[in-house]
């Protein structure tokens, strides 16, 4: 892909061996160390409870709230060291994180949903500018706009969801499994439609996935987490021709029974 | 019983229930903004008459600068309750928020008390008790005064949630992950928010000061105003305006007729009533949002 | 220090569901059961008259309410009109010539089908609707208090309790109330110890934490509900009839108003949700604090001579209640209890902490 050569010069985000606690005690993550390479697509694939969730939000600063903290290691946003700032602080940044589960802000709008959004200092031509760029991007919600969120339909709210991060003006988008529970045509839809932001606006984009398949066909790279560790990082190709990731992830493999599977993967994982 | 009579009733209870609808308009704020029941607006009212009286005798000021000068202060001591006692509660189960709100009731409530004491004081807006003739019927000059300023606050309460803050306010109380994650800062607007209430207790306060004295009694009409708001939906300002109205006129309306039967104070039973049948019937208020569950 | 856990081997699930799986714990309590059985003898009447038998009291019928609200996740605010049902209604009782042991639990047996009637309005709504539907019905009820002589006892409005007669031995001592006192705060704390570790409580729990979730598995949840509301009702009907009994001796609408219902709501907060140990001290620090902090109010003014009118010191103690309440709630909103919790399990590895890390 275009985008393996800038990769190896100055990524937008790194991830330096980062450690996540919650509650003082429970270690979420163990030494995680990524890069997003600048205009660069990138998957962290994984099965729940992995770690994945948990890393996005140690980038966003919503750790807080779930009594999370990053205990060891540090984050790099485009050169700088993002410390113990508030999640408001890195939206300005430009890191801006579509959370799991949609998350629309189910009583308003549409159109106030993206307006809520919208950093405080933007006027009100710019906030309008951008309400019909993304409209134009998801034409879907332009037909919804005045609508209640709440009733809008899962793909409507996973498009809002992206829509309204991308008000946010962000420089890189992460997006926690903006393909749980939709149809595979729509997971396609939406996929198709973050490429393209991608392309156009060189927007940089973090993707979270437990649907490898559709992830790995879109990003450059890929890293698989496991147990809080990075247990395999390379291109979408190599990943996608990988016999564990067939098996464990896209479905193929020699058909084991799950059960032989299961001691398989135990061992795997106490060699990783 | 004639019609007249009926219908002056009806006119007072009205505008009485305006002057709740300015109570309730306090706790909608909130609410709408934070998903927080403030049980604490009726100490907040009290505290904001004494604040205007305050105003008044410490500084010399007279009324009409003292009014605003203790909305500053207001606004102030609003900012500081969120600040020390609800934001370390943010995202913990309501029913501590509940408890936060009773004690800093009972908190301000004794406070003011210990320094004010209990006897009741004028607040000398100076409007006469002379009632105004509408053809034979005779109407409150203080109670359709207070139904102005009330009409007023809440042109200016919905204005405000159609404005990009308004927006961002309503966007918290739906969801504080999703606002967090789109930069909205959370503190500052449910802040805003209890800041904004505390200034329109000020309201509230002056005018029902102004009718029964300034004393402990403000701060019972929580109930009156919380029956209000819930029947209009407790996020709806509009909602809280209707919900005055009808609460109003059934007060003065159904009092006229059972207190001969169950001998005087039906007034408060009505009120328990309604907000009984309000929540048993319909939770959600006449306007009020859904809330959205899908499974 | 004094919880050392070693030489503890639990080796089957009968020993391990003990009440009290270290020894330690149960040893402490046996001591202070002692203590509580002695009281009277070693402590000057004044102490166990006005603090030590209003805090049992009021710590029965605050566990009844923590059932309720910790174990069962409801919201009630209108608690004190259960107790105001129990009181008025075994005071009448034994006017009428029942004997108290019956008075008592006919009291007990109204107040809770009164209380299941807030039940119903438990299934219909939940969490602040609940709260407010309840404390409506806290308010319908001080109404009907106040608006009915025949209940309340005429004129006056307050009605005296009969001489007390436990199994025919008339309880006139100080020394006997404090018993009763402290018998029925023992029996409702063994209830709900033993709760946790039945079908019962885990069911209550259950529909705690997601009531359709509990549905699903087959937890009867509309059953479940209206059982802590009654049972809730129940303790509060009794604790209400003894209170009267043992402590105020008449009763009047005054004893129950809404300000009473928030006083037991702030026990239990303060105290901590479903934690009985919590609840003790909840009731204790909301019961008693307010009095002590006067007093040495009182005290200071006096040593540097400061005049304060009496109004001022009337209303000192509710400012020193709604600090405590808030004060509490931000630096541990899961309450006393959990306080007491984080020094026990501190003191169980202690000093060999970094054992936990």
């Amino acid at each position: 892909m275009m985008m393996d050569a800038s990769a190896k010069t100055d990524p937008i985000l790194s991830l330096n061996s980062v450690e996540v606690l919650y509650d003082q005690v429970i270690l979420a993550i163990r030494g995680i160390s990524l890069e997003v390479p600048r205009g660069g697509m990138v998957a962290l694939l994984g099965s729940n409870g992995a770690g994945k969730s948990t890393t996005l939000k140690a980038i966003s600063g919503l750790l807080k709230p779930e009594r999370g903290k990053v205990s060891r290691g540090q984050i790099t946003f485009d050169g700088q060291v993002i410390g113990e700032n508030p999640p408001q602080a890195r939206v300005s940044m430009g890191i801006c994180h579509v959370i799991e589960g949609r998350r629309v802000f189910e009583h308003l709008t549409p159109d106030e949903n993206l307006e809520a959004a919208a950093p405080p200092s933007m006027t009100r031509a710019q906030l309008n500018a951008e309400k019909e760029r993304i409209y134009e991007y998801f034409p879907r919600l332009a037909e919804r706009k005045s609508a209640e969120s709440g009733y809008l339909s899962g793909g409507e709210q996973q498009m809002l969801a992206i829509g309204r991060g991308l008000m946010t003006q962000p420089r890189l988008l992460m997006l926690d499994e903006p393909s749980l529970g939709l149809a595979p045509f729509l997971v396609g839809e939406i996929f198709g439609i973050i490429q393209r932001i991608n392309r156009e606006q060189g927007l940089s984009v973090l993707l979270v996935e437990q649907n490898a398949l559709a992830a790995l066909d879109v990003v450059s790279h890929g890293y698989l987490i496991e147990n809080g560790r990075i247990v395999m990082h390379d291109t979408a190709e190599t990943m996608k021709a990988n016999s564990d990731i067939q098996e464990f992830y896209l479905g193929g493999g020699e058909g084991r029974n799950f059960h032989d599977i299961k001691h398989y993967r135990r061992r795997k994982r106490w060699l990783s | 019983m004639d019609f007249w009579y009926l219908a002056e009733l009806t006119v007072n209870g009205a505008l009485t229930g305006l002057l709740y609808a300015l109570f309730a308009m306090g706790l909608v704020l909130i609410y709408k903004s934070s998903s927080v029941p403030n049980l604490a607006q009726g100490a907040l009212t009290m505290v904001g008459a004494y604040a205007v009286l305050e105003m008044g005798r410490l500084l010399g000021a007279p009324l009409w600068l003292a009014i605003p000068l203790a909305a500053v202060a207001m606004f102030f001591l609003g900012l500081g309750i969120e600040r020390v006692a609800l934001r370390p509660l943010a995202g913990r189960p309501i029913i501590m928020i509940l408890m936060m709100t009773l004690g800093l009731d009972i908190f301000l409530r004794g406070t003011t008390m210990a320094i004010f004491g209990g006897s009741s004081r004028p607040m000398g807006l100076g409007v006469t008790y002379d009632p105004l003739f509408v053809g034979p019927m005779l109407i409150s000059r203080i109670h359709l005064i207070g139904a102005l300023v009330s009409l007023a606050v809440f042109v200016v309460i919905v204005f405000f949630f159609r404005t990009r803050t308004g927006v961002r306010l309503r966007a918290i109380s739906d969801d504080y992950m999703a606002s967090w994650s789109v930069g909205i800062s959370v503190e500052r607007g449910v802040g805003l928010s209890w800041a904004l209430a505390s200034v329109s207790a000020v309201a509230a306060s002056v005018i029902w000061g102004e009718i029964q004295g300034v004393d402990q009694s403000l701060s019972l009409l929580l109930l009156k105003g919380l029956t209000v708001a819930v029947l209009g939906g407790l996020d709806s300002v509009l909602g809280a305006v209707v919900a005055g109205i009808i609460l109003g006129i059934l007060e003065s309306v159904g009092s006229n007729f059972l207190d001969p039967l169950v001998g005087g104070g039906s007034r408060d039973l009505i009120v328990a009533a309604v907000l009984v049948l309000t929540v048993l019937l319909r939770p959600h208020g006449l306007f009020g949002r859904h809330d959205i569950e899908r499974i | 220090m004094f919880y050392r856990q070693s030489g503890i081997r639990h080796t089957d699930y009968v020993s391990d569901s003990k009440l009290f799986p270290i020894p330690a714990d149960r040893n402490l309590l046996l001591l202070i059961l002692l203590i509580a059985l002695a009281a009277p003898f070693i402590l000057a009447p004044f102490y166990v008259n006005s603090y030590i038998l209003p805090w049992l009291i009021w710590t029965a019928a605050a566990l009844g309410l923590n059932l309720v609200i910790g174990w069962a996740g409801q919201l009630h605010l209108g608690y004190a009109a259960l107790m105001a049902v129990g009181a008025y209604t075994s005071v009448h009782a034994a006017r009428f010539g029942i004997p108290w042991e019956g008075a008592l639990l006919i009291g007990g047996a109204l107040s809770a089908v009164i209380g299941s009637l807030f039940a119903f309005a438990a299934l219909r709504v939940k969490g602040l609707y609940l709260a407010l539907t309840t404390l409506a019905l806290q308010f319908v009820m001080d109404w009907v208090l106040s608006h009915s002589p025949t209940i309340t006892g005429g004129s006056h409005a307050s009605l005296q309790a009969p001489t007390f007669r436990l199994l025919g031995q008339a309880i006139t001592s100080d020394a006997g109330r404090y018993y009763v006192a402290l018998g029925w705060c023992v029996l409702v704390t063994i209830f709900l110890l033993n709760l946790r570790r039945t079908g019962l409580g885990r069911a209550l729990v259950a529909v705690r934490e997601k009531d359709y979730a509990a549905a699903i598995l087959g937890v009867n949840s509309f059953l479940y509900k209206i059982i802590a509301f009654a049972t809730s009702a129940f303790i509060a009907g009794i604790s209400g009839g003894i209170l009267v009994v043992c402590y105020y001796f008449l009763v009047t609408p005054e004893q129950f108003t809404v300000a009473v219902s928030i006083q037991l709501l702030a026990m239990v907060i303060v105290g901590g949700l479903a934690s009985i140990i919590g609840t003790y001290l909840g009731v204790g620090l909301i019961l008693l604090a307010p009095g002590v902090v006067n007093r040495l109010f009182g005290a200071l003014a006096g040593y540097f001579d400061l005049r304060f009118s009496p109004e001022t010191f009337a209303h000192i103690p509710n400012a020193v209640y709604g600090a405590l309440i808030i004060v509490f709630l931000i630096i541990e909103p899961m309450g006393l209890g959990k306080i007491y919790r984080n020094i026990r399990d501190y003191l169980l590895v202690w000093p060999f902490d970094q054992l936990k890390k």
